[in-house]
């Protein structure tokens, strides 16, 4: 073990002795200045002498083929030849979809082949013609977001492409790219080993130890000196979610403005949902195009206060006691108590409302609601909304512009402009728009006051004030995220190295 | 909703050369917007609410009226015609109500044409409900010998040549077979007889709420004067669509004349009724929910913007006529909102209210963020997923059999259910995250989703976290000393008990639970190979989860 250690290896260990923990080769070499296979080769012969360790993996990432980079140009076959379809009616023989969409022979087999198994058109036979019907309104492929994103560089991609990775890699639009990533630490038994080896020529001292403080040793001895001028290594040390750090901080600006935090959950009946809120039971929102309705286990969910649920009901048939004309039709208890998935916070402010009706209050809740879209860049299943409500004698249209005003500055929107809306539950209705410095105006989100269909039914008398902004959408501005799927990024290597500062 | 508009065709109805950006902001102040403007089409995006803006001639009255160009309540003139619809009986259960108008002397040419059908369309399928509550139907009057019949048919009995068609089709093909048959045909699917509107030489003008025939329902540009009704099921929804759809056609320069509708018990209803109905509105009231301090005169200035005929009456109260075409009143609140609109939007002023109340944070909330914080401590790194996955996820992957709420319509089988647990999401986390540095070590702080028929909703929302950490080698004493730590931050160090317990989770021999007051509020472990192989994860894990009662008076 007294081996001398060459000036490399030297060099090599007071590295790995300052960063005191495992790092990658490359940047070990980055911070020595040294090419990466000098800097292995060296650690090999450390390995061979057990006094580091070197631990390799191989890291899976994805290429374009040349097929593959066609299709993300000009469109998948499938995607082409359904297009065709469309634009002859929806309905078209095999021959002239195919002209219409300029594909050559061997693509048009492929394109069928593959519009047939996703779905999207029927194939039928007709005198001896091969007839496509569309049975979709609009082709979703994952398969075209698979090539736009390893096409663009992307690597790394999401779990939610799984499959449709799967399906390139079957169909040879990319390839994958096996890369070895080799990563070092000194063997944890052998660090005094290592410092001993450092020491013998260093004229100085290495590390300050309890005995030399106690012996008085230092004295009259110099330090050896430490690189300390290298730009430090990336620590992947613990940290929040950029996104929840930022809706920690609205949550912040809320309870500074006085506001309370409430719950509600995210399986709520239509009752809460959409009939406390004036939302006419046959409203297309509310219908499964639009909304997510709960099917198992349970379906139904239950109404508990029986004497609100006829105030609501009679709102809904004819005004109940509101001096409203009500929705003139028939009010359906089965609807009432069917089971979606909340697409907005608003029920949680009616919840809120129900347990508190005197004046004054202030409410406000940060949460997830979810919508029935299909994923991709603009549009999510899930979003959050950051809601508010208050309640006072005398509050005004021109309070509820106040409170926006204030709530869009503190999270450093200033200019604002209000345009009239409409929502079922809030009259008047205000839509606000920000300027965002990059983005130019962006819509913010929906407010207004509670009708009184909506506060009337719980006795209250009072103005209610109500908003809602999309969290998700002002943290996206802020960080610049165009994607919206990022937003829930899965990605580990984004997540380490991205934060949020305000 | 989406409204195709000519910019020069709009712009000569609203009387005023406007450029595009006064269009824009005008548009903005009430409840319109510009999607997209190319050449000289413009789409505008219009409130749901305001149905009567759902055309072109629409959208110019409301612009008219907001810019004073022609301001005060929207009239129409209707002239008696004296001609007849006659309901026979039967229809009461089927599709009860009919309303009519003649147009005479409509301009028409291939685009008006276009954009009346766009209107019938988009009033049928938002105000209308996709044609359940009230359709539309125009014909060519000079083709039709009045009276006209409105009567219930046998299906097989219905035959004539549907629009679009060469063909006569009997009731039942046409269900099957034309496009708008399969769309609508669920509305009569289920009755024995179905609605059919003859004329006296019994031609068929359509088949209610379907399509229309192709001799009398198809307009031309030879087309003058036209023949409208309105069926369905709601009376104050027919009525208001027919009225819209009415006024929309004058605009364009068509005289109104009306009809009878004589009912089996005898009675008749003339219709189109644009008799403004009326409402009476105390200024305070106003000012009141508006927050400015406006005189009777500018209230009746900014309503006459917004096409209401307005009285001042004596006592501090203004008398207002609602124009016929406006289905959106249901309150007074609706008329206060339009003086806001009518004042304009751009001058109010935010106020900032003097309300006083301490904020503060939900106690769930406050939990979270010391669980959030602590496992930061412990060097975990803070991940966010979706609440929905799939139960591929959830239950194959995971070898478990556990209940959840599953979604009826999912878009797609990747997003049908709700996590009731965030193990699985954090593994399936790690399995996407291989080329990242080692170790890993990820948690999530969140609510996972227990069905439970007790609770009003049917489910137990429970605040959940879960720690994972991978890497070459992993050690579960260490893993035990981070939960310990998190546990004893929280108050439970008394409370707090590990017992070994087999979970198919993890390795036999290598898992335990987690009891507070001999309560199994969490499970521990090292991942099983079984699992870490369905993930497609190639090295090994510990990982805990704890799940938190919502209810927090364990927290003393």
């Amino acid at each position: 073990m007294s081996e001398q250690l060459t000036k490399g290896e030297k060099t090599i260990l007071r590295e790995l002795m300052n960063i005191g923990q495992r790092v990658p080769t490359s940047q070990l070499a980055n911070n020595l200045g040294q090419a990466e296979e000098r800097v292995i080769s060296i650690l090999n012969s450390l390995a061979s002498r057990n006094l580091v360790e070197i631990i390799s993996r191989e890291i899976v990432s994805y290429k374009i083929t040349e097929e593959g980079q066609e299709y993300a140009e000009t469109g998948l076959p499938e995607v082409r030849l359904f297009n065709a379809v469309k634009s002859l009616g929806g309905v078209a023989s095999f021959d002239d979809a195919s002209a219409q969409s300029g594909m050559d022979h061997k693509t048009k087999g492929i394109a069928m082949n593959w519009a047939r198994k996703n779905h999207w058109l029927q194939i039928l036979k007709e005198d001896d013609a091969t007839v496509l019907r569309s049975l979709v309104d609009a082709p979703e492929s994952d398969v075209s977001d698979v090539l736009e994103q390893v096409a663009s560089g992307k690597g790394t991609l999401s779990k939610s492409m799984s499959d449709a990775l799967r399906q390139a890699l079957e169909r040879n639009l990319v390839s994958e790219v096996i890369t070895k990533k080799f990563e070092t630490e000194i063997i944890e038994s052998e660090v005094a080993e290592v410092e001993q080896l450092l020491a013998v020529d260093s004229g100085g001292i290495g590390n300050l130890t309890p005995e030399i403080l106690t012996t008085g040793a230092w004295r009259n001895k110099s330090f050896r000196p430490y690189n300390v001028d290298i730009v430090p290594a990336y620590a992947n040390y613990g940290k929040k979610h950029p996104y929840a750090e930022f809706n920690d901080w609205l949550r912040e600006i809320m309870i500074g403005l006085g506001f309370t935090e409430w719950f509600g959950p995210y399986v709520e009946t239509e009752f809460w949902g959409h009939d406390t809120l004036f939302v006419p039971q046959d409203h297309v929102s509310r219908e499964v195009q639009d909304q997510f309705r709960v099917a198992a286990p349970f379906d139904h969910g239950h109404i508990r206060d029986r004497k609100y649920y006829k105030a609501v009901k009679a709102v809904h048939e004819n005004g109940g006691t509101t001096g409203s004309k009500g929705w003139d039709w028939p009010y359906s208890e089965e609807v009432a108590t069917r089971l979606c998935l909340r697409p907005h916070t608003t029920p949680v402010s009616m919840r809120y409302l129900y347990e508190h009706r005197e004046s004054p209050q202030k409410m406000f809740i940060i949460d997830r609601n979810f919508r029935s879209e299909t994923l991709s860049a603009t549009h999510g299943q899930e979003f959050d909304q950051c809601e508010g409500i208050i309640m006072d004698k005398g509050l005004t249209l021109r309070d509820l512009l106040g409170y926006l005003t204030s709530i869009c500055n503190a999270v450093g929107i200033k200019k604002l402009k209000f345009k009239p809306g409409q929502f079922p539950f809030t009259e008047p209705s205000v839509e606000t728009f920000g300027k965002h410095e990059k983005l130019g105006w962006i819509e913010l989100g929906g407010s207004g006051i509670f009708r009184p269909e909506v506060t009337l039914p719980l006795g209250i008398e009072d103005t209610v004030l109500a908003w809602g902004i999309g969290s998700g959408r002002l943290y996206m501005a802020a960080m610049g995220i165009n994607d919206i799927r990022d937003l829930f990024s899965r990605d580990l290597n984004w997540l380490r190295r991205s934060h949020f500062v305000r | 909703m989406i409204v195709e508009c000519r910019i020069d065709d709009l712009l000569s109805l609203i009387g005023k050369k406007l450029t595009h950006r006064q269009l824009e902001d005008t548009l903005f102040l009430i409840k319109a917007e510009i999607e997209k403007l190319e050449g000289n089409i413009v789409e505008i995006e219009v409130n749901p609410d305001r149905q009567d803006m759902l055309s072109t001639e629409g959208i110019a009255r409301a612009v008219r009226s907001f810019l004073r160009i022609d301001s005060g309540l929207w009239k129409y003139p209707v002239r008696k015609s004296g001609k007849q619809v006659i309901v026979k009986p039967g229809l009461s259960k089927i599709r009860p109500f009919i309303c009519c108008s003649i147009i005479k002397g409509v301009p028409s040419d291939d685009e008006l044409i276009k954009e009346y059908m766009h209107l019938q369309d988009a009033l049928t399928s938002t105000h209308g409900r996709n044609r359940n509550k009230a359709s539309i139907g125009l014909y060519v009057y000079d083709d039709i010998q009045f009276p006209v019949i409105y009567k219930p048919q046998k299906p097989e009995k219905i035959k004539f040549i549907p629009l679009g068609y060469e063909k006569e089709m009997d009731g039942p093909t046409i269900l099957a077979v034309h496009e708008k048959g399969v769309e609508f045909g669920p509305i009569l699917q289920n009755h024995s007889k179905w609605p059919l509107l003859i004329d006296s030489k019994n031609q068929v003008l359509s088949l209610p709420p379907i399509i229309n025939s192709n001799n009398l329902g198809r307009m031309t540009t030879e087309t003058k004067n036209l023949f409208i009704e309105v069926t369905g099921t709601h009376l104050p929804t027919v009525d208001q669509a027919l009225n819209i759809i009415t006024a929309s056609l004058a605009e364009r320069g068509g005289k109104i004349e009306s009809v009878n509708v004589v009912y089996p018990d005898g009675s008749t209803e003339e219709t189109p009724n644009f008799k403004p109905e009326g409402m009476k509105l105390d200024i305070r009231e106003i000012n009141r929910m508006i927050g400015l301090d406006l005189t009777g005169t500018e209230i009746i200035q900014a309503l006459e913007r917004m096409g209401y005929g307005t009285k001042m009456l004596r006592s501090k109260q203004v008398q207002i006529l609602i124009p016929q075409v406006r289905m959106d009143i249901l309150h007074p609140v609706d008329i206060i909102e339009d003086v806001a609109i009518g004042y304009g939007f751009d001058n109010l002023k935010p106020a900032m209210p003097q309300t006083m109340t301490a904020g503060k944070t939900n106690p769930v909330t406050r939990v979270k963020n010391k669980l959030r914080d602590l496992m930061v401590g412990m060097e975990y790194n803070e991940v966010m997923n979706y609440i929905m996955t799939s139960p591929e996820l959830l239950n194959d992957k995971m070898l478990r059999n556990r209940l959840m709420i599953t979604t009826g319509n999912p878009k797609s089988l990747s997003y049908s259910v709700l996590r009731n647990s965030l193990l699985p999401i954090l593994l399936d986390f790690t399995s996407q995250n291989q080329h990242a540095d080692y170790p890993q070590k990820v948690f999530e702080v969140g609510d996972i989703v227990i069905p439970d028929e007790t609770k009003e909703t049917c489910v137990d929302q429970v605040p959940s976290v879960c720690g994972l950490e991978s890497d070459v080698k992993v050690n579960i004493t260490k893993l035990m000393s981070e939960i310990g730590f998190l546990l004893r931050n929280l108050g439970l160090g008394e409370r707090f008990k590990f017992e070994s317990e087999k979970n198919t989770d993890f390795i036999e021999g290598r898992s335990g639970c987690i009891k507070i007051d001999g309560k199994t509020w969490g499970i521990f472990g090292e991942i099983s190979p079984v699992i870490l192989s369905n993930f497609g994860i190639g090295y090994p894990i510990v990982a805990f989860e704890i799940f938190f009662p919502r209810e927090i008076d364990w927290l003393m």
